[in-house]
């Protein structure tokens, strides 16, 4: 018996080294049929995207598919800044920065009827309107409401001056308008098709369900297998198509890393946006990894009404807050756990976002590459500050910080994620130096986000990823009234937590504000007394990554992870 | 036989509406909801978003209006992606129905022939290399099989793509679903053709002088069929099902995905939908196994 395995072991190992040996010879990646065609870009994003209507889409994958396939009047050059699409030249703006003017080129949907300045009239109403139920809707917050405007059929000031010029009025000079109508909810729709496709209202994604449907950007979607692939193909009536030159976009529908990764290595795939985890660190050499930085920020967020601050004074709960975040070493975070050159974050506004009056928006609260051991001393005065007890321990590197006499033990909550799982831990270990016990609590992700936002936790893995380029967007997610403000500062009646009026009014303040150096300053302003609290602890900010073959070029990415491919070369 | 075949139909629906009963009360207390964004969505649109499919009435009553829609044939859209839910389940079901058959199909030739051949060689090489990898077969979880299937074949070899969308290949993931089974039914049929060949008649037709192919494929291997028949029935309802790994390895839209899915997202349309569809497999596949009995051995009797 013992011959016969060894034999059918032998056999089997043999047959396993013969499948490698030749490999080599079959692997060879210009043999496949992904890399002979070069009019086709041969893509995987994620899995089946929800909706491919711009105005009704809220992920980031489908945000990718709306910008090849659909186009407003403004959109991202290759140098990621803003650049006249469907409108003539950048807007003109009105001297109170109330009223923008845009003159439209002449366009044409993939239908071949023409594409006016009432087609946007119509989209953004549409978009706005309760019924549509758009998700981004509240991006329009800033259009103002025409005279005939109501809450059940709310009409923006938006006019169509004959064809191709289109007025648009704002309630307050907003510095980042221009991004705005480069977003997916701002592009236009085809009133005929989406129309015909909803008849009684309540469903107004359908006419965007299935491949055929009538777009105006670049490609448009000729054949979908749900859930296995998607093939855009050019729209030669696209406004730009002349500098179009690859003809076909063909998606693999797939959010399993390993899946992906094998076809993007087996050569079946050009593009493939995620990289499994464990493969990370032998790819981060290779020129085919692309990095972008991103507009977003990855943070713990303290509930400032839970009980681990009970008794404590408001300048208390912060001193706690703080002492937690000096021991987090965030650089080996970065290193250890992102290891795609994130950097430390030591302020909750990204790196490299602008702050609405031309200039980069710099802050910085803390050196976030030097927290961790060496802030030992640092962490020590905070927890003492907080009314802790702080004991030294036998050596330099350890002490022990009691409440009341008592060990502190602190919930920390995260989704099911390893990336997130692995964050954790180095926070346990960091936390551990001080005697604080980290118990990781993992839930699912749609009762995750529900217990974050119900305020269902004490400490909790936090993220957020602009949608535009200003700190506002930033911000304002921590004001009272807020459905994102998950540390639930201002709500509640701990007095531990800090009064929070002042911050909303300097929100309100920067909305309304009619003076960019101004509203700069009250937007450093609201950051600082953001940080001042230690309720979002900021880790690092955020970069995207993506791998493309050494035979494509032209592929961009904007800061907010859009891909635009339509101007991609291939070579052989 | 036809009057217990309508008894039959008739507890199948009963088990049908109570299946849809428990797990229509039971999505409703998952805690989420099919609406959450990790960006608050505005309570206007949320509003908006319940009345439009009923969520802002009572579960009870949310109840009773599904299944009034479902008697009419209609089964409602996606909460997730507005797509209308039965064509979606039809068309996932016809490319999982085209695996599972495929796999199921392969697995009871081969297995039903490889137990065979055990059985007749016991204690043989060809029946130890047999256990060898029905054991292997039975032990490897499907994922483990399916990547490395993928790595080996795709990747190393380069037979066969990881992705073509114009013609997506089938074979590896019915070789991913069928080895499981048909490692099952090896040795399902090795024990009951063994105890088959043991049984007396077996003697007595021997002693009697019957061809040892007679003996072994009319007397000795329609009787050790009965067990493989019982756990096929099952089996297939199970397969045709889809499983959420093979189709996510290979990037196929089967049914399995479905039902992941559709929990994780609370759409519960879509999960009311896959487990009636599933329900309904399910019972139907258990009373064909039951019909086949009678076929492969008259002694059973329905009456009763």
């Amino acid at each position: 018996m013992k011959k016969l395995v060894t034999l059918v072991l032998s056999g089997a190992m043999a047959f396993s080294l013969a499948g490698c040996g030749s490999s080599k010879k079959t692997s060879n990646a210009n043999a496949t049929k992904t890399n002979s065609d070069t009019s086709t870009l041969f893509i995987n994003l994620a899995s089946e995207p929800d909706k491919l209507d711009p105005a009704l889409n809220t992920t980031v994958d489908g945000a990718a598919l709306a910008v090849n396939s659909f186009v407003g009047l403004l959109t991202y050059g290759k140098d990621g800044k803003l650049k006249p699409a469907l409108a003539k030249a950048m807007p003109t703006v009105s001297e109170d920065g109330k009223t923008y003017t845009v003159e439209l080129k002449e366009s044409k949907w993939s239908d071949g009827t023409e594409l006016t300045a009432k087609d946007f009239v119509y989209s953004w109403n549409r978009a706005v309107n309760p019924k549509t139920a758009s998700d981004y809707s509240y991006l329009f917050d800033v259009v103002a409401r025409a005279a005939n405007s109501t809450d059940a059929n709310p009409v923006l000031d938006v006019t169509a001056e004959g064809d191709y010029k289109l007025v648009i009025k704002l309630n307050a000079p907003t510095p980042y308008f221009d991004q705005l109508l480069a977003f997916p909810v701002f592009m236009p729709v085809p009133q005929a098709a989406v129309e015909k496709a909803n008849p009684n209202g309540d469903k107004p994604g359908a006419w965007a369900q299935e491949a055929g449907f009538v777009s105006n950007g670049a490609y448009k979607l000729t054949k979908w297998k749900h859930n296995e692939s998607m093939t855009y193909e050019k729209n030669d009536n696209y406004y730009d198509a002349k500098n179009v030159s690859i003809k076909k976009l063909n998606f693999m529908l797939s959010a399993d890393d390993t899946a992906t990764y094998a076809a993007y290595k087996s050569g079946d795939l050009d593009f493939i946006d995620s990289v499994p985890n464990d493969e990370l660190k032998n790819v981060l050499k290779s020129k085919e990894l692309k990095t972008v930085d991103q507009l977003g920020t990855y943070y713990i967020g303290f509930n400032v009404n839970s009980d681990l601050f009970s008794g404590m004074t408001p300048e208390q709960a912060t001193s706690f807050r703080k002492g937690v975040s000096d021991l987090i070493d965030r650089k080996y975070i970065v290193d250890t756990v992102g290891q795609t050159g994130q950097v430390p974050a030591g302020a909750f506004v990204p790196k490299g976002m602008h702050d609405g009056n031309g200039k980069v928006y710099k802050s910085n609260y803390f050196d976030a590459t030097k927290t961790g051991s060496s802030n030992i001393e640092q962490a020590k005065k905070d927890f003492k500050a907080a009314g802790l007890e702080v004991k030294n321990g036998k050596d330099k590197s350890s002490f022990k910080v009691t409440k009341n006499g008592q060990a502190i033990t602190i919930p920390y909550m995260i989704n099911t994620n390893t990336g997130h799982q692995k964050v954790a831990e180095c926070i346990q270990q960091d936390l551990a130096v001080a005697g604080i016990k980290v118990n990781i609590d993992t839930e699912e992700w749609n009762v995750f986000i529900q217990d974050r936002k119900d305020g269902k936790f004490t400490v909790a893995r936090e993220g957020w990823v602009a949608d535009y380029d200003d700190p506002i967007n930033m911000l304002e997610i921590f004001s009272t009234k807020s459905g994102n403000n998950d540390v639930q500062l201002g709500k509640g009646n701990s007095t531990a937590a800090p009064n929070w009026k002042h911050y909303d009014e300097l929100i309100n303040k920067i909305y309304s504000s009619t003076d960019n150096a101004e509203r700069a300053k009250l937007l450093h302003e609201a950051e600082k007394e953001l940080m001042a609290t230690y309720a979002a602890v900021p880790i690092y900010f955020y970069n995207d990554i993506y791998m493309q073959k050494s035979n494509v070029t032209g592929v961009y990415s904007t800061v907010f992870g859009n891909k635009y491919f339509m101007y991609a070369k291939k070579t052989k | 036989m036809s009057k217990y075949i309508l008894k039959r139909v008739i507890l199948a629906i009963v088990s049908i509406v109570i299946v849809s009963a428990i797990t229509f009360f039971a999505m409703n207390l998952i805690p989420g909801g099919p609406f959450n964004k990790e960006k608050a969505v505005s309570p206007q649109v949320i509003e908006e978003l319940n009345k439009r499919y009923n969520l802002d009435k009572p579960v009870p009553q949310q109840y009773v209006l599904y299944m009034q829609n479902i008697l009419k044939g209609d089964w409602g859209v996606s909460l997730n992606n507005g797509r209308p839910i039965w064509p979606d389940i039809t068309s996932r079901f016809a490319v999982s129905a085209k695996l599972g058959f495929s796999a199921v199909f392969i697995a009871t030739i081969i297995g039903v022939i490889l137990g065979s051949i055990a059985a007749l060689m016991r204690n043989r090489w060809p029946d130890r290399i047999i256990v060898f990898f029905t054991t292997l077969g039975t032990a490897m979880p499907s994922f483990v099989l399916a990547t490395l299937l993928l790595l080996v074949i795709c990747l190393q070899l380069g037979w066969i793509p990881v992705f073509d969308a114009d013609n997506p290949n089938y074979i590896l993931p019915i070789i991913a679903l069928s080895v499981y089974p048909m490692a099952y039914i090896t040795r399902l049929t090795k024990t009951s053709m063994l105890d088959a060949l043991n049984q007396d008649y077996i003697r007595t037709a021997k002693a009697k002088g019957v061809a040892r192919s007679k003996l072994i494929f009319v007397h000795a291997l329609r009787n050790a069929l009965i067990p493989v028949v019982t756990y096929l029935g099952p089996e297939i309802a199970y397969i045709l099902t889809g499983s959420m790994v093979v189709e996510s390895i290979f990037t196929i839209g089967g049914l399995g995905s479905a039902f992941v899915t559709s929990i994780n997202n609370r759409d519960y349309t879509m999960i009311m939908a896959v487990t009636i569809f599933l329900a309904i497999l399910m019972v139907v596949a258990n009373l064909l196994t039951d019909i086949a009995y009678k076929f492969i051995d008259p002694r059973i009797d329905f009456n009763n």
